[in-house]
């Protein structure tokens, strides 16, 4: 990572500089496009926000143009031959050429800081932070190829950089890329059939409606969003407490997508659910994004702990939503995105009515909402109010007894064996008056617990269940730290929008929030907002392609990389708004395009001049996600379980695993077969606690955002599926299946390749299926039965059941 | 471009492998193992992203083992000698403590309850709960002004391993593995032994890689049974049947790759397979402890009930050490109150235990690295998330709170200096007095010793470049390297 590997380091990014001007013919040099990322690259760290060697830095204008410690100037405008930067990146002299290490620049790359010096070096605002371009699909040669305006876009530039595209992909290939695509799983034989026999032209259109209206479209969509968002069902720390309800919030993400709500509203729910015009038991559901994050029943520091709850909501909103990366601001202005301290607290405000998600002993107050009529939950809750006083009453009487107890037994109290101590010893340690006391209360107690048992079963919801409609005003805090406040600051927008502060009225007496996040979601869900449908098309893309316009796809700003597409992802972007924001709209347009048809194999030349694909000449191959991996392998065994919706469940976790906490198995339940065997996006997700193939295959760590999961490849998913209970159940289903379905034992080793890979099996296969059976047979002794069983594991763990093309 | 600590770095600090991963994750895996084919991948061979990198300084130790005594031991009954505290017990003092039972601003001496000898040719005082440790001083250094975040398990646990109070950061070893990589294949980098009587609070949550890819996340070691989850093949199935498949996996997998070369990936989970295979039979044999002598495993106290769980797991680190793995975590307690180190009843029966279970084993795992020449290249961490205050936690009994405010861990091996003692608690071990050192610091000297410079090892996440000892600069501890 240091030192040698330097080289190749620059010659990747020299790949991707000049990709970035390829395909454009008549290519004028663009400072956001060309100049800037160059700067950034190769000069930055020495020469940027952290470091001004020779009093030049280059990350603004003003320095970047200013006089230099030596007298002379870096850059100045509109006269290459004057600028300083351009003879020491030209240098042949090898100790005054810039950069000192790695490759020179290249003739290119030096031409591109010439032409943009000559334009007399125009500083443009970072491509991100101007509203999206109102652009017009691009003239391209290859008409035919054009199925709508996303392949002009695509097209124009394969022309430009004479690449042309690949052919399409076969139908087999295109349902099966189809069917993962939009619902996770594959598609059955019965399914598959039935499309491949499909004469009709629109067939293609049709499967991909049939698709989106399936209820698994939701779970597969929705699982990307609950990755932005950290989902999880559990507070994480010591005791890593259950959220409870929280598959609500999981289910209604699910829902949104399958109902194809718009994805304005869909923010706004989340955001101020509870404060919309119209707020039904679904928005208020919603507002459990609130009560997603990790959260410490016992911080060291309670203030800290607040404003690093805040935090969490900060980065996750603004990173999900906005594409920001804010969280620098926290302590000081953010070093390259224009955004000044002010604005991470200014962003802050707007959630200053979130309560903390509990307190300890009360995790139920601010974060759940009783959802049952008006009289009934009151009656709940003035009578939880009752028992608590109660129990505190109680527990204050225990404690003068248990101050009496030797300290080992005073220690026991504070454990799960606490009644056991209070029953054995504490009338020992009570005078009889005492005692007399305890014995009324606990009387009380009992009877204030019957009634409220009497009551009917409430509703509950993971939301906002208290707000703080009139909060303290909000400082800026100085080097992030809580305890030290500076100016104050009102609930502002980033300044980087350049949009007016708001005016938001105090709450008026009575109101149960305060009316700040309302206005901050109508600004974030605004056709105005020129970051919110940019990030969401881009997403979009990115889980269809494997990767965005904008890799990274959490950060637009300038740390980010820039689009390989910027015409197309602002044309998206100004198509989603107009077409009210719909995902399934957006899913058909792309899905149509001849984009997305293509072959995923590559050819030489092509490989040559775009190893990475960033023209789109091809589609990329990709591996199956840990979820999909495991549904594929319940689907083809015929268990799946395709239930949607409901409380999360608790397949099978091995011992050794429940064994590595601190009391074993705890907060794992058991369920059913048939409801282990659910899709993966129902299991349970306890942060301390996650399911282990699913980790093997890069479940993201659950505690912040993920914009995409890591594609890793190590020997420990081998041993996951050679070897866990798992995979050797499935492989005996799987056995089971092909045995049912298939008589002789060549058609069940082909079954069991058809079933897996959707597609008939080869002769090769077929042979080596065979010979693997007969080989377990005669050397190892293995039963026919059992071999097949080995065989249809082998089946599996072929990269073909794992890889898409 | 040199940044002011001598290490290349290109833009913002990103390293070319972060910016991979950064950027690899969203990427086309067939991309990103086309870039990382300038690391001298070629197709057909194993991407491994634990792949060894050379230290980027000169490293003076290779590997770590961090012996983690769960719950806090109290140091002023271990290694912090308070002569003045004799005669003081049961006197209610004014002192400012915080603990589990939140902040008291007075409290009731509990003197230490062990007497104190001095050892070696440094003198260094050591109480009887640790003769066999005593007898290792001159090996040792001493850090008496430790300081903590918090003094609640969950969090400080987590600042211990991971350096941040808040879940969801990396741990030590998934930084040592991510900046080091590992040398051996056929071993997990990272490896956490836990307690027979559980994990510690928060499991997982102690070994995990954070925002980095669970490939750096600590692999759980077991000394019985498979010592990683789903290493052998199902129970009556054979090795050469295992063979077999793979054989016939590989043969079908590369006809499958034939029309898909370009893809790397296909080829490294190909290999991926192999190298698991080659697991199965050697992670078997690095706890295959018969191959030890009688001599051996009598040092480490296994014929004995009271040490034989946490000696052997010393010996399995030693043995572990030896075949390359590069940070090595053996717990000291699990699970809750008295089966670890957090003496809230009573300080005798809970730490008598605990030392009792650990002295032996401890002792015999530097005398074992020294016979062998890999004491110089091996750094031994011991401690715990925090101490213990000087007072009593409940009216009655011997009990003592969590203390964050100063505590004793040690170090020795890997570089470190042997015999000398920094930093110092006061009168009454309630708080770091003379040069206080936060956790931070422990932690950039264990990089610094690994060869990674500890204010330059970073991981570009959220925008920001994440280090282990966080944004501001930390200084190792100089005294003792």
């Amino acid at each position: 990572m240091y030192g040698s590997r330097l080289l190749t380091l620059f010659s990747t990014a020299l790949i991707v500089v000049e990709l970035a001007t390829l395909g454009y013919a008549d290519a004028q040099v663009s400072f956001v496009r060309d100049v800037k990322p160059l700067l950034a690259r190769r000069c930055f760290a020495c020469h940027g926000p952290d470091a001004g060697e020779g009093g030049l830095r280059l990350h603004e204008l003003k320095s970047a143009v200013a006089e230099l410690d030596s007298g002379s100037h870096a850059i100045v405008a509109g006269q290459p031959e004057e600028s300083v930067l351009l003879a020491r990146v030209a240098s042949t002299d090898e100790f005054a050429r810039m950069p000192p290490e790695g490759k020179p620049l290249s003739e290119r790359e030096i031409e591109i800081l010439r032409e943009w010096i000559a334009a007399g070096a125009p500083w443009e605002k970072h491509w991100a932070f101007v509203p999206p371009a109102q652009v017009e699909p691009p003239e391209v040669k290859e008409k035919a190829w054009v199925r709508n305006a996303i392949d002009a876009f695509v097209l124009a530039r394969l022309e430009g950089a004479d690449l042309p595209p690949v052919p399409p992909a076969d139908q087999r290939t295109l349902a099966r890329r189809a069917y993962f695509d939009l619902t996770g799983l594959p598609p059955s034989q019965e399914e598959l059939q039935q499309f491949l026999s499909d004469d009709d032209p629109q067939a293609w259109e049709r499967l991909i409606d049939k698709l989106l209206a399936s209820p698994h479209y939701g779970e597969r969509w929705g699982r990307h969003w609950l990755d932005l968002v950290r989902y999880a069902e559990t507070n994480s720390y010591e005791r890593d407490g259950a959220k409870p309800n929280a598959w609500k919030y999981r289910d209604y993400v699910i829902e949104s997508f399958n109902e194809d709500k718009s994805y304005d509203q869909f923010l706004r729910e989340q955001l101020a659910g509870d404060e919309l015009d119209e707020v039904t038991e679904e928005t208020i559901i919603a507002t459990g994004y609130y009560r997603l994050g990790v959260w410490d029943d016992e911080p060291a520091d309670p203030v800290q702990a607040r404003y690093d709850e805040w935090d969490n909501l900060i980065s996750t909103t603004s990173q999900a939503m906005l594409g920001l990366t804010v969280e620098c601001a926290r302590c000081h202005d953010h070093k390259i995105d224009p955004i000044p301290q002010a604005d991470y607290y200014g962003m802050l405000a707007f959630f200053a009515d979130v309560t903390p998600y509990g307190e300890r002993g009360d995790e139920e107050t601010n974060s759940q909402w009783d959802l049952s009529p008006r009289d009934e939950s009151d009656q709940r809750k003035n009578l939880r109010k009752a028992i608590k006083e109660i129990e505190v009453e109680k527990t204050s009487m225990e404690e003068v007894g248990i101050k009496r107890m030797p300290a080992p037994d005073q220690r026991l109290t504070e454990t799960s064996d606490r009644q056991q101590v209070l029953d054995e010893k504490l009338e020992r340690y009570l005078n009889p008056s005492e005692w007399e006391l305890y014995e009324e209360t606990l009387a009380r107690l009992a009877a204030a617990r019957k009634e409220f048992d009497a009551l009917p079963a409430a509703k509950m919801a993971l939301a906002l269940g208290t707000c703080e409609p009139h909060p303290a005003a909000i400082h800026i805090m100085q080097r992030g730290n809580p305890h030290v406040p500076g100016d104050e600051v009102a609930p502002h927008f980033p300044e980087l929008f350049g949009d007016a502060v708001p005016e938001i009225p105090a709450a008026e007496p009575g109101a149960r929030s305060a009316g700040r996040r309302r206005v901050l979601a109508d600004w974030i869900a605004s056709p105005d907002n020129m970051l919110t449908a940019r990030v969401i098309v881009n997403r979009v893309w990115q889980h269809h392609f494997g990767r965005g316009l904008v890799r990274s796809s959490s950060n637009f700003g300038e740390l980010g990389t820039p689009p390989t597409h910027p015409e197309l992802l602002d044309w998206l972007a100004n198509w989603f708004v107009a077409h009210n924001w719909e995902l399934k709209a957006l899913h058909r347009l792309i899905m149509n395009s001849s984009t997305y048809r293509m072959l995923s194999q590559g050819n030489e030349r092509a490989l040559a001049m775009d190893p990475t694909n960033d023209l789109l000449w091809r589609f990329d191959m990709r591996r199956l996600s840990g979820e999909e991996i495991r549904d594929a392998m319940l689907a083809v065994t015929g268990e799946l379980n395709r239930d949607v919706y409901g409380p999360s469940v608790f397949p099978p976790m091995p011992q050794e695993v429940l064994n590595t906490q601190s009391m074993p198995g705890k907060g794992w339940g058991k369920s059913s077969a048939a409801e282990a065997a659910r899709r993966s996006v129902y299991i349970h997700l306890k942060r301390s606690l996650l399911p282990p193939l699913l980790t093997a295959f890069d479940l993201p760590d659950v505690d912040a955002s993920c914009e995409a999961r890591f594609v890793t490849v190590q020997p420990g998913q081998a041993l996951t599926l050679l070897n866990s209970e798992f995979a050797h159940e499935r492989a005996e289903k799987l056995a089971e299946r092909v045995s049912s379905e298939r008589a002789d034992l060549t058609a069940q080793v082909a079954r069991a390749v058809e079933l897996a890979l959707n597609r008939p099996a080869t002769e090769g296969e077929i042979a080596a299926g065979r010979g693997l059976i007969a080989r377990l047979a005669k050397g190892h002794e293995l039963t026919e039965r059992a071999a097949l069983e080995t065989w249809c594991l082998a089946v599996l763990n072929l990269n073909e059941f794992v890889y898409l093309d | 471009m040199k940044n002011t600590n001598g290490t290349t770095r290109n833009f913002c600090g990103r390293t070319r492998r972060e910016f991979l991963w950064e950027t690899g994750c969203g990427f086309g895996a067939a991309a990103l193992a086309s870039l990382l084919a300038g690391d001298g991948v070629r197709a057909g061979e194993f991407a491994n992203p634990l792949a060894a990198k050379p230290a980027p300084f000169p490293a003076k130790a290779k590997s770590v083992i961090f012996l983690f005594m769960y719950g806090g031991p109290s140091h002023i009954d271990t290694f912090d000698y308070k002569p003045s505290m004799v005669g003081m017990d049961g006197k209610t003092i004014a002192v400012k403590t915080f603990g589990r039972g939140g902040h008291k601003n007075e409290g009731r001496i509990i003197e230490p309850r062990w007497k104190f000898k001095q050892y070696g040719e440094c003198g260094k005082w050591v109480s009887d709960l640790f003769p066999h440790v005593g007898g290792c001083v001159d090996d040792i250094a001493f850090l008496h002004s430790m300081t903590a975040e918090s003094p609640i398990h969950g969090s400080a646990m987590l600042m211990m391993n991971s350096g941040r109070l808040q879940s969801g950061n990396p741990a030590i070893g998934s930084w040592l593995n991510y900046g080091l990589g590992t040398v051996n294949d056929n071993l997990p980098g990272f490896v956490v032994m836990l307690d027979r009587s559980g994990g510690p609070i928060s499991g997982a949550k102690n070994w995990a890689s954070g925002y980095m890819p669970a490939t750096y996340a600590g692999t759980v070691f077991r000394a019985e049974g498979s010592p990683i989850n789903d290493l052998s093949p199902r129970a009556g199935s054979s090795k050469l049947e295992q063979r077999e498949v793979l054989d016939t996996l590989g043969a079908l997998n590369e006809q499958h790759r034939q029309s898909r070369a370009d893809n790397t990936d296909l080829a490294a989970r190909i290999a991926s397979y192999e190298l698991a295979f080659k697991m199965q039979s050697h992670a078997p044999e690095a706890v295959d402890l018969s191959q030890e002598t009688v001599a051996t495993r009598s040092l480490y106290g296994l014929d004995r009930e009271q040490t034989h769980d946490f000696g052997t797991r010393c010996l399995l680190a030693r043995r572990l050490v030896e075949r390359g793995v590069r940070f090595i975590q053996v717990y000291s307690g699990g699970a809750h109150n008295d089966h670890n180190w957090d003496a809230h009843g009573d300080l005798v029966v809970n730490h008598t235990k605990h030392a009792g279970a650990t002295d032996q084993p401890i002792a015999a795992l530097l005398t074992d690295l020294k016979q062998r020449g890999l004491f110089d290249e091996t750094l031994v961490v011991w401690g715990g998330e925090f101490g213990r205050q000087p007072t009593a936690e409940y009216a009655v009994g011997t009990g003592r709170d969590h203390n964050s405010y100063g505590f004793t861990m040690w170090m020795a091996g890997g570089g470190i200096k042997g015999g000398v003692s920094v930093g110092s608690t006061d009168e009454i071990g309630s708080n770091a007095v003379d040069s206080p050192m936060h956790v931070k610091r422990l932690h950039a000297t264990i990089l610094q010793q690994m060869g990674l410079d500890p204010n330059s090892l970073s991981y570009f996440f959220r925008g920001l470049d994440q280090k282990l000892v966080g944004v501001e600069h930390v200084d190792l501890i100089a005294e003792i390297v």
